[in-house]
């Protein structure tokens, strides 16, 4: 972070690569959630840099990852996101708030909680369910598609949605006690 | 995704393959009306949605080919680079540097 917010823009630019190879893998995982497409969270993240360069003031206070993650995430990741889909708004039967909800929601409590804290929490709150439902968090994690997981469990397609619903309100249930508000 | 009046776990389900899929604008673009208005209206909705989130980042994005840090900071670098030259050579940055232009009543001004 030394540098990152001097007042001289070459400072900053000379800061920025060590600051970028410090937080890429963090940053574009975090992205990845919200866009679950590389290329687009490359091009998000390229953007989100140059703004934390040309306006780095946000970033004056924050003194763990965790803070830094929230802060990236509210000043400068969230804009742009909402940008990605912006012009496509037009065409969508969906209200602007429900656009942003999607896209770039407001952070909830599992939003700021680090990568191997949520890997932590979602392997003891799976550890908690039934087998089926267990099972069919596992196959969707493993990449199957809803009719694969059905012909799995010998069930409909509709009984794996509402079974996949229900569990991951479980999940949530399970996994926001695992991390608690800071 | 051709039905039309999909009940609240389906459209998790859709989100849910569309995120994973990296094709959310299909998802979007599938939305009716009255499955927009079903959402909106459905807090469970956005509370699984939280977990789908968080689902694909921890179960996804360790799997996707994601660039080297070290080529990343040079890309980086370049669009630094061309906000720096932007903002050199934008009118703003010039009248800031000194060189502010002639106002009107300046400019017709007669001398003495």
């Amino acid at each position: 972070m030394k540098g990152l917010t001097a007042p001289d823009d070459d400072r900053r630019r000379r800061a920025m690569e060590p600051f970028v190879r410090e937080t890429f893998q963090i940053f574009i995982r975090y992205l990845y959630r919200y866009l679950g497409n590389e290329v687009e969270c490359e091009d998000v993240l390229e953007d989100v840099y140059a703004d934390i360069w040309e306006n780095p003031d946000r970033l004056q206070e924050v003194d763990s990852e965790r803070q830094l993650l929230r802060t990236v995430y509210l000043y400068y990741m969230r804009k742009r996101l909402r940008e990605v889909y912006r012009r496509m708004n037009r065409h969508l039967y969906l209200s602007q708030n429900d656009l942003t909800n999607l896209t770039a929601p407001e952070l909830g409590t599992l939003d700021t909680i680090s990568q191997s804290e949520l890997k932590h929490a979602l392997g003891r709150a799976l550890g908690r369910l039934k087998a089926r439902e267990r099972r069919a968090i596992e196959l969707w994690l493993e990449g199957m598609s809803v009719r694969a997981i059905a012909n799995e469990l010998k069930t409909t397609v509709g009984a794996v949605k509402m079974l996949k619903f229900r569990t991951i309100l479980k999940l949530k249930e399970m996994m926001s006690e695992y991390c608690p508000e800071e | 995704m051709a039905d039309t009046n999909r009940k609240i776990q389906e459209l998790l389900s859709d989100y849910a393959g569309s995120l994973r899929d990296g094709c959310l604008p299909v998802f979007l673009q599938s939305l009716t009306r009255q499955e927009g208005k079903t959402m909106t209206c459905s807090d469970e909705f956005w509370e699984a949605a939280e977990v789908v989130r968080v689902l694909n980042g921890v179960g996804f994005a360790d799997k996707a080919a994601i660039a080297d840090a070290g080529l990343f900071a040079s890309r980086v670098d370049a669009n630094v680079a061309s906000r720096l030259k932007k903002a050199k050579s934008s009118p703003r940055a010039r009248r800031t540097n000194g060189t502010r232009s002639m106002t009107k009543t300046q400019k017709t001004e007669k001398p003495i």
